[in-house]
């Protein structure tokens, strides 16, 4: 899956990774997309409860040794 | 007990018990023999659901993970900044203990007796708080908002401050401070701890 922006947030935990995604959010444009890796298990929850509240879209979340990544398009 | 159960409210059941029992009387303060005579089943029972104390501990720190305290709501709005979010995070993290201090108790327990995962555990929960403060400080650094402090320093006193007001509120019998309500107390920490970080042209 293609993205146009990658935020690094192992090790850190809530809300710590959802602050640094929303920031990045803020820079992209309607339609782009932001990868996100995160290693808190908590983060599975939040980032769906963060695009359930600000609308936009969570493309995916899958998990891989370890870390959680997460797809998310912004809203148009 | 004679009432059936089924396995998920069995097992639902063993787990608040030994919660109340582990939060009293700490880990190895407890046995299985208690337990399962506080539930109302025979050791037989207890064993169909958990391999061992261990497991049954783990797995009552498991069910405190699954319903920890969400710090989106707080970090969603609009017009964030670093002192309201910390506010709100410390308010929600708080209040969730004062609802259900039998994990502020299992805490203290585990510093003296616990093992290496459940101190990690409990330090994970903290880390929240210190991840977020050292971050932002170290951001407000590099842009000159702030003088130069020790920010994992900083880190460490906040979570001081913010558990001896968690053991002051759930855990001393005589609290000196028992005409201000904990919401109220929050906010005057959060205020020193502002004060001292001394954020230049803030508002």
């Amino acid at each position: 899956m293609s993205f146009d922006a990658e935020l690094d947030a192992k090790g850190l935990n809530c809300p710590l990774p959802i602050l640094r995604a929303k920031k990045a959010i803020a820079q992209l444009d309607g339609g782009q997309v932001l990868k996100i890796v995160a290693t808190d298990p908590g983060s599975v929850k939040d980032f769906e409860a963060f695009c359930k509240q600000t609308g936009n879209e969570l493309m995916s979340s899958t998990e891989a040794d370890g870390a959680f990544e997460f797809m998310i398009k912004k809203s148009a | 007990m004679a009432k059936r159960l089924s396995a998920e409210q069995r097992r639902a059941s063993i787990i608040e018990v030994a919660k109340r029992l582990f939060a009293t009387k700490g880990f190895h303060g407890v046995s299985i023999d208690e337990i399962v005579r506080e539930v109302g089943v025979s050791p037989a029972i207890l064993y169909r659901h958990f391999a061992s104390k261990e497991d049954l501990y783990q797995a009552v720190l498991q069910e405190f993970s699954c319903t920890r305290e969400s710090y989106v709501e707080t970090v969603v709005e609009d017009d964030i900044s670093f002192e309201k979010v910390l506010r709100g995070m410390t308010r929600v993290f708080v209040n969730s203990i004062v609802k259900d201090p039998d994990l502020l108790k299992m805490e203290m327990h585990s510093q003296l007796e616990g093992s290496q995962a459940s101190q990690d555990f409990f330090l994970n929960r903290w880390k929240s708080f210190t991840d977020y403060i050292e971050y932002n400080l170290s951001e407000l650094q590099a842009n000159d908002k702030i003088e130069n402090i020790n920010v994992r320093a900083a880190g460490l006193m906040y979570q001081g401050m913010i558990r001896e007001l968690l053991l002051l509120k759930c855990m001393h019998a005589n609290d000196r401070f028992k005409e201000t309500h904990i919401d109220q107390l929050v906010n005057e920490l959060v205020d020193l701890f502002m004060k001292i970080i001394s954020i230049k042209n803030q508002g």
